[in-house]
Formats: C-alpha cells, structure tokens, sequence
C-alpha cells in the first residue's frame, strides 16, 4: 500500500509535508537559537536579525519557541491518534466476533463517547487527574476513538459476512485465520484513512486545548499556545498568528491529503484510479473493461 | 456404505414468536459415489438442510451421520476438527464472491491444506494435480479470481473444495450462473468426480439441471421432503403435485408439456 500512497502526486506531497514537520519535532529544541523561556526587555519587536520571527509579550523570541514547541505538539497529536487507534479499533474488530454482549457493551460505549460535550469533558477530566499533556491527550484519545470503533467494525461486518470467509470456515479456519488471512487486508486501508484524518483532528484538538491552557502550561511553548498569545496582541504585531497558523495548517492539510491518497489507492473502487493489477481484475470482473 | 445419514432433522430460525420452521423431519441418506439433487424453490429449506450438515445451523431435533459419525450433538470445537478434516466440502453458487478477491488462486487452492497444518510446498503441489482434474492450466495458479473467466472460477472453487480429498461435496447451484459452455464443462467434471467414488448432493431450484446427472432426487417443499426417489421415477411418474407442478415448468425437461391450465390446477391443488 505504501508503493501504492507514493506512485501519486498527492501521496508525495503529504508523506514529504510529514517527513519535514516529523523532522522539525525531533530536531526543533536542538535548533532553537535562544534560550525559549527566556524573557527581555524589548517585547513584541517585529522580525530582525537577532529575532527572526520577532518577540512575544515577555520580550521571547518566537522563532526559539515555535522550534522547542514543535516536539510537544506533533507528539501529542501522535498520542491522540495511536490512543484512538488502539481504543478503537481492536474493539471494533472483536465486536463482530465476540458475541452479542460484547457487541453491545461497546457499541453503547462508542455512542456515549460520541455524545460527550469534548471540551467539558477534557477540561472536567484534567479537573480530575490534573492538568497535564499525557492526561489531555489520554481523554482526547478516548474522545476520538469512536471514529476508529465504527470504521473497523463496519470494515469487518462487510467480511464477515462473505462467502470466502464462510468457505474458510467450512474448511475449520480458526477465529484468528480468517482475522489474519481475509479480514485484515480489508480492515486497514479504511483504517488507516481514518489514522491520517485523525493526525489531522489530533492537531486541532492540541493546539485548541493548548490554546484554553489545558494540557501543556505556560510557559512551555507549543503552536496552540503561541497562536494564543499572540492573538491577543493583534493590535501591536499584526502578522504575528501567521507563522504558527501556518504550520499548523500545513501539516492538518497534508494528513488530510495522505488520508485522500490512501483511499484513493485502496478498496476496490478506490483501486480503479491506479493501475495495479488487481484495479484491472477488479473491473473486469465487475463486468466493466480495463 | 453410506457417507450422510439424515434422520428426522428440524431446524428452527428465530426466537419466540419469531421463531419459524425451515425444515420438518427431513430424512436423507447419500451413498458413496451417488449424486443426490436435491430441488425445491427458494424458502423450501435446501441451503437449510445443507448448512446444518455442515454444521454452520444447529438442528432443533433429528440426527446427522457423516462417514459413520453421528454428529448431532457436536459442538464447536467437534466441528471445527471435523471440517478440518474435510470429509464434507462445499460449493457455493457465486465463485467470484466465494474466492477472496485480494488472494491469489493458488493461495485460495491451498487454504483448505494450510488450514489442515499441511506444509506450504506440499499443499502447493497437491493443488496443483486437483486443478489439473478440473481442466484448468497450472499458469492460472498466480493470477486473481477477477482475471478468470466465470467458468474458470467455479472450476478453481470445485478444484478447492477437493483438495481435502471430500467423501461428501455439496454443491449450490453450481451451474446456474454459468452460461451453456461452461455449465456443459462443470457437470462433465462432477461425472469424473462420481467415478471417482465422491458422493455429491447437487441443490438447485431446477429440476431440468438436475435431472441430467442425479441419481436419485429429492424433492423438498416448504421444509417438508415431499418426494424421494431414482432421478427416473422422479421425472417420469411424479407422486406429490409439488413434484408434478415442478416437472411441468421445467422447460428443459423433454416430458414438459403441460399447459397453463393444468400448471394452476396443481398450484391450487398446492395451496388447498
């Protein structure tokens, strides 16, 4: 499927906005030419030789603090998505599988998260288990997994269903055969639509909670913050949101062209717009020519 | 020697006030090497009586024998070792839908084998002759079922399902979404498979399709087996009017010559 992701113009592009943002999150802190948290006496000053991107409020310079803040930000979309991942989407598999009461106890779950007022429930939960990035990225994670439940489970009931899964289990293919054999090719494409959307939402979700002040604390940095404080010093330095918008919109729009591109690669409708060989099969054997 | 003894099977779907019957007392035995149609029309209780020989429904009341082995009251462990095992095969009506479209045909062939624990290379090669009695080419082998022909396809999930070496294949409406050729092709393939001793029990909702190759039918009608006997005395002298008002629509049929007039008189005889 990777193959697949790259032989597009679009999967490219997003893998190669990733691979520089994921890049900036492991080397940004080393980077940072000042000291991030420290204070001076000339405050929202405009870009310069000395401040690339200019200073805050307290005199700090942004270039320094959007590098240091990148790590916190992209990691803590990351932890969001695979909290998802896992909370979602391994639920959402076995309750096809593993009878009625399963089925129902997390059906019921995914609804109740659903219908849960997110930032009420971040902010009471912080409340609860103090403010910090793991607890807000713990809650936003479980927040979010009902996208991940319902896309597997709906991915799996479509194969559970098949004739080729039946015709596996009439020759006493175990639970975890037909798992690993039939069902899990089918399941990951849609899942890993919903991964690339979810790095995207994750994004959101850290930066609008960093921008209430939950989860990461001042002064820490992170891109939310940084949009935060600068927006309310609009008057004095008016391109100041721009840089961290920026880049926060960068890499939410890449995720979602990556999410674009794996299913445009996967499934046999989305298969139809590569020419691999099984799109070919596919279409012939829906009766259409190839 | 019998290879599926039936005895009384009930079968129930639902629960409650929902629960309904889909097959009443069902009786049926299946020799070695003979090929049993059993015909009736859809919700007569053909693919019923069929899945619980399989074991995939559960029979309310009855007894089912395959090879000397009563298995009514398995459970899904005891099934699972005895479908291991491949004594009963089946094969389903739509082979594009009953082959995984993203799996090789020669991965699809030995899965049934793979399944059994039977190493990877052994399995390959066993696949190999089992398509070879289906008239079909080793070079089909790496290809995808969408890039066979419909024929082909049904070909490569017979070939499967006799890659267990079954004493027992059922088979669903093999032929009916085949056109002339092909269909001509599969039944020659189910007379090989005769011969060779395997018994088949052929279900179809026409009797013309059946009558060519069956030995004995069975007729069911509304989870009843009305009528039981040689594919002969089946088509030429039909006791039950369920049995008469089939012969009589079935166009393929050389005795088919009954007029509208008499079809609605046995439908009415039917319904009283």
């Amino acid at each position: 499927m990777v193959r697949r992701v790259l032989s597009l113009a679009s999967g490219r592009l997003a893998v190669g906005i990733l691979l520089a943002i994921a890049l900036l999150a492991i080397l940004g802190p080393l980077l940072a030419p000042q000291d991030p948290l420290a204070t001076s006496d000339n405050s929202l000053t405009g870009p310069s030789a000395a401040h690339w991107l200019g200073t805050d409020y307290l005199g700090r310079d942004v270039f320094s603090r959007l590098l240091d803040g990148s790590r916190v930000s992209v990691v803590g979309a990351l932890e969001v998505t695979l909290m998802a991942l896992v909370v979602g989407a391994v639920p959402g598999i076995l309750s096809v599988y593993l009878g009625r009461v399963f089925e129902w106890l997390t059906l019921r779950i995914a609804d109740t998260l659903i219908a849960l007022p997110f930032l009420l429930f971040a902010v009471a939960v912080t409340a609860l288990l103090g403010n910090g990035i793991t607890q807000a990225m713990l809650v936003t994670g479980v927040l979010v997994s009902p996208l991940f439940y319902r896309v597997s489970r709906a991915a799996t009931l479509a194969v559970a269903r098949s004739q080729y899964v039946e015709a596996a289990l009439i020759s006493g293919a175990s639970l975890g055969w037909v798992i690993r054999r039939h069902v899990w090719a089918k399941v990951l494409p849609p899942i890993a639509v919903a991964l690339a959307q979810t790095l995207g939402v994750g994004f959101i979700i850290v930066s609008s909670l960093s921008f209430l002040g939950i989860g990461v604390q001042p002064p820490e940095p992170t891109w939310g913050g940084l949009l935060a404080s600068d927006l309310g010093y609009l008057d004095y330095r008016p391109s100041a949101p721009f840089v961290p918008a920026l880049l926060i919109m960068a890499t939410v729009w890449a995720s979602n062209l990556l999410a674009d591109a794996i299913r445009d690669v996967s499934g046999e409708s989305g298969r139809a717009l590569v020419n691999t060989r099984k799109a070919k099969a596919n279409q012939l054997a829906a009766g259409g020519t190839a | 020697m019998t290879v599926l003894e039936v005895t009384g099977l009930d079968v129930h779907y639902g629960l409650r006030r929902q629960r309904r019957q889909a097959l009443a007392g069902a009786s049926l035995a299946v020799e070695r090497g003979e090929v049993v149609g059993l015909i009736g029309e859809t919700g007569s209780g053909k693919s019923t009586l069929a899945r619980a020989v399989l074991g995939l429904v559960r029979p309310s009341a009855g007894r089912i024998v395959i090879d000397g082995e009563d298995v009514s009251g398995y459970g899904e462990r005891q099934w699972r070792s005895l479908r291991r095992r491949g004594v009963v095969q089946y094969v389903f009506q739509d082979p594009l839908r009953s082959l995984d479209p993203d799996l090789s045909i020669a991965d699809s062939l030995v899965e049934p084998l793979l399944i059994q624990g039977v190493p990877r290379a052994a399995a390959e090669a066993k696949a190999r002759t089992f398509l070879a009695k289906v008239r079909l080419d080793e070079e089909l082998l790496p290809r995808l079922p969408g890039e066979l022909s419909g024929g082909q396809r049904q070909r490569v999930a017979v070939a499967r399902a006799l890659v267990t070496e079954p004493k027992l294949v059922i088979l669903d409406e093999p032929v009916s979404a085949l056109d002339a050729a092909n269909r001509v092709q599969v039944l020659e393939i189910l007379k090989d498979l005769r011969a060779a001793g395997i018994a088949l029990v052929f279900i179809s909702h026409d009797l013309g399709s059946v009558a060519g190759i069956a030995d004995r039918i069975a007729v069911l009608y509304q989870g009843e087996l009305v009528e039981v006997g040689s594919a002969r005395d089946i088509v030429v002298t039909p006791q039950h009017p369920y049995t008469r008002l089939l012969i009589s629509s079935a166009p393929t049929l050389s005795t088919a010559s009954a007029g509208r007039a008499e079809r609605e008189a046995l439908r009415a005889l039917l319904t009283a």
